[in-house]
């Protein structure tokens, strides 16, 4: 692997556990579809993003995915976790399909804003899924085999290969994530304090190949 | 099993030169118990070039020093430890936990340096995962199996647990370990040596050791009047196998009463887990049978279990309550 100098985030599932009862609410309400998707509020997320285009009203669906923001649960790691990788001259883009509203609301209400870059979601991205990585990389002229994206969702691994990043998984629920592990991410975290150890081993082993080699 | 080539060096400078020249892809070989199990698993990080040291004098011997110490070799074989009088001696609790490491047959080959920088046993790792320890970037064991060899006590990127039972019984005597490098000699607390999951030379190990380093001997510093020492071992099977938890427990008693302790689990956590909190707990306490349920209400408050080995802490409180116990009687 590269030396990695970005990571894109997308905040649900990967800097805060959301719940999976706004987005039913939004599959409910907006798609008319009965029934759950998932426990899990990250793949209920990742399973609606195929029909975001269908929203309508589009203000309703912002306002539940705010609730949705409300509801979620930033990981104890995060902000210790992205101060590390900040100061260590990482490049932090938020890169998520939310819209504009809820994520700024997201932001706020956590007061993570000053970490990160740029922030691009479906609203100044244009679309969803890849759209708002790619938006990302171009923004900030970022190789993409030099930055990962980190996901929990099969639906995150493929976004983030069509965007040609790396997909590090979050692995958050265990049997989940062995399922998930047989995708081939490029790799695997337990908790957002691992990935700065993450980026100095890839780096020290890129030093260390060039020594021996 | 990749092609390798073998040195002998006479010197363990020598030695140091011939690992200086081969950079991460050569290691030291002694007793071959761990190292050439990685070889045959086709570890990724397995080396090409194996620096055989057993040829080299003094590196396998035990001995006083002049203060009452003892010094052991690197080299020395386990079974040369648990049939040593003089450590049966100063120090029978060392010699209760060489006992209980592994097989007689494995302790026959095995060295004491070995040991102590042995590769993580993660079913993972050794049935060729591409992990971290593995050229890979994933712990499988956080996500997999870990009921027996991964970490209780939280991990950082690696789960696995440190697996020696000889620096968990080395750390409550003050144990240093010796190190002979490019520099010179270095000296080290085992608690230094093997301080867990961290970089070293762009890999994830468990010691500090680095790759033209060699680690010489051990130094136990003299035993102490009034102390009571025991090592207690559960595994998954009764003989040859690693801990599930292990508990090396020495006490400075004055009379009854403790004036000094060490507690170190082990088979817990990615190294050796010195419990202070619990050495706390017990100074200025009497000995007795009851103080091993009062010290078990203060132990490893910081445990993280994966989900499966929840376990482990039960087992680990469970030692220290009847280790003290058995101190007691």
């Amino acid at each position: 692997m590269r030396n990695l100098d970005g990571i894109l985030l997308e905040p649900v599932g990967c800097l805060a556990e959301f719940p999976a009862e706004p987005f039913h609410e939004i599959a409910r309400r907006l798609l008319g579809r009965r029934g759950k998707l998932s426990a899990s509020g990250s793949r209920c997320y990742w399973h609606l993003l195929k029909r975001v285009g269908e929203f309508s009203p589009q203000t309703l669906a912002e306002a539940l995915e705010i609730e949705a923001v409300n509801a979620a649960a930033l990981y104890e790691d995060a902000v210790p976790a992205l101060a590390e990788l900040k100061a260590m001259g990482i490049h932090l883009s938020i890169a998520s399909s939310l819209s504009g509203a809820a994520i700024t609301c997201f932001l706020e209400k956590h007061s993570l804003g000053g970490f990160f870059t740029d922030v691009w979601h479906r609203d100044n991205a244009g679309g969803v899924q890849a759209v708002p990585l790619i938006r990302a990389l171009c923004g900030a002229s970022l190789q993409p085999e030099n930055v990962m994206f980190l996901t929990d969702t099969v639906e995150g691994i493929k976004v983030a290969r069509s965007a040609g990043v790396h997909p590090v998984l979050m692995m958050n629920d265990p049997d989940e994530a062995r399922r998930l592990a047989m995708r081939s991410p490029s790799g695997g975290v337990v908790s957002l304090h691992e990935i700065p150890d993450f980026i100095r081993l890839v780096a020290a082993q890129n030093r260390t190949g060039q020594l021996d080699g | 099993m990749k092609k390798i080539s073998i040195y002998k060096p006479s010197t363990v400078d020598q030695a140091i030169q011939i690992l200086s020249q081969h950079g991460t892809s050569a290691a030291v070989y002694a007793g071959g118990t761990d190292l050439l199990i990685r070889l045959k698993n086709r570890l990724e990080q397995a080396p090409s070039y194996l620096v055989d040291i057993k040829k080299i004098d003094h590196l396998r011997y035990i001995k006083e020093d002049a203060q009452g110490g003892v010094e052991i070799g690197a080299a020395t074989k386990l079974a040369e430890l648990a049939d040593s009088r003089l450590l049966q001696e100063k120090y029978p609790m060392l010699v209760e936990a060489v006992n209980k490491i592994s097989s007689p047959e494995l302790r026959n080959a095995s060295t004491l340096g070995g040991d102590l920088l042995q590769e993580v046993w993660c079913q993972y790792l050794r049935g060729g995962y591409s992990c971290w320890r593995n050229g890979g970037y994933l712990c499988y064991g956080a996500i997999g199996d870990n009921s027996y060899y991964h970490s209780a006590m939280g991990g950082r990127l690696c789960y696995a647990v440190y697996p020696g039972d000889a620096a968990t019984a080395l750390i409550p005597f003050d144990a240093r370990a010796k190190l002979a490098t490019p520099q010179g000699v270095k000296e080290l607390s085992i608690e230094q040596l093997v301080p867990g999951d961290l970089m070293v030379d762009g890999r994830i190990q468990s010691h500090v050791v680095r790759f033209n380093e060699i680690l010489t001997s051990v130094v136990i510093p003299p035993p102490m009047p009034g102390v009571r020492a025991s090592f207690e071992k559960l595994r998954p099977r009764g003989v040859w196998d690693f801990a599930m938890a292990s508990l090396a427990i020495r006490l400075q008693l004055r009379e009854k009463t403790i004036e000094d302790a060490r507690v170190v689990f082990g088979g817990i956590a990615g190294r050796p887990l010195r419990e202070t909190v619990v050495e706390t707990f017990l100074k200025g306490k009497t000995l007795s049978s009851e103080l091993g349920e009062q010290a078990i209400s203060v132990a490893l408050v910081n445990a993280a279990p994966l989900k499966y080995n929840a376990t482990k802490i039960d087992m680990a409180k469970g030692l220290l309550a009847s280790g003290l116990a058995r101190l007691s009687a």
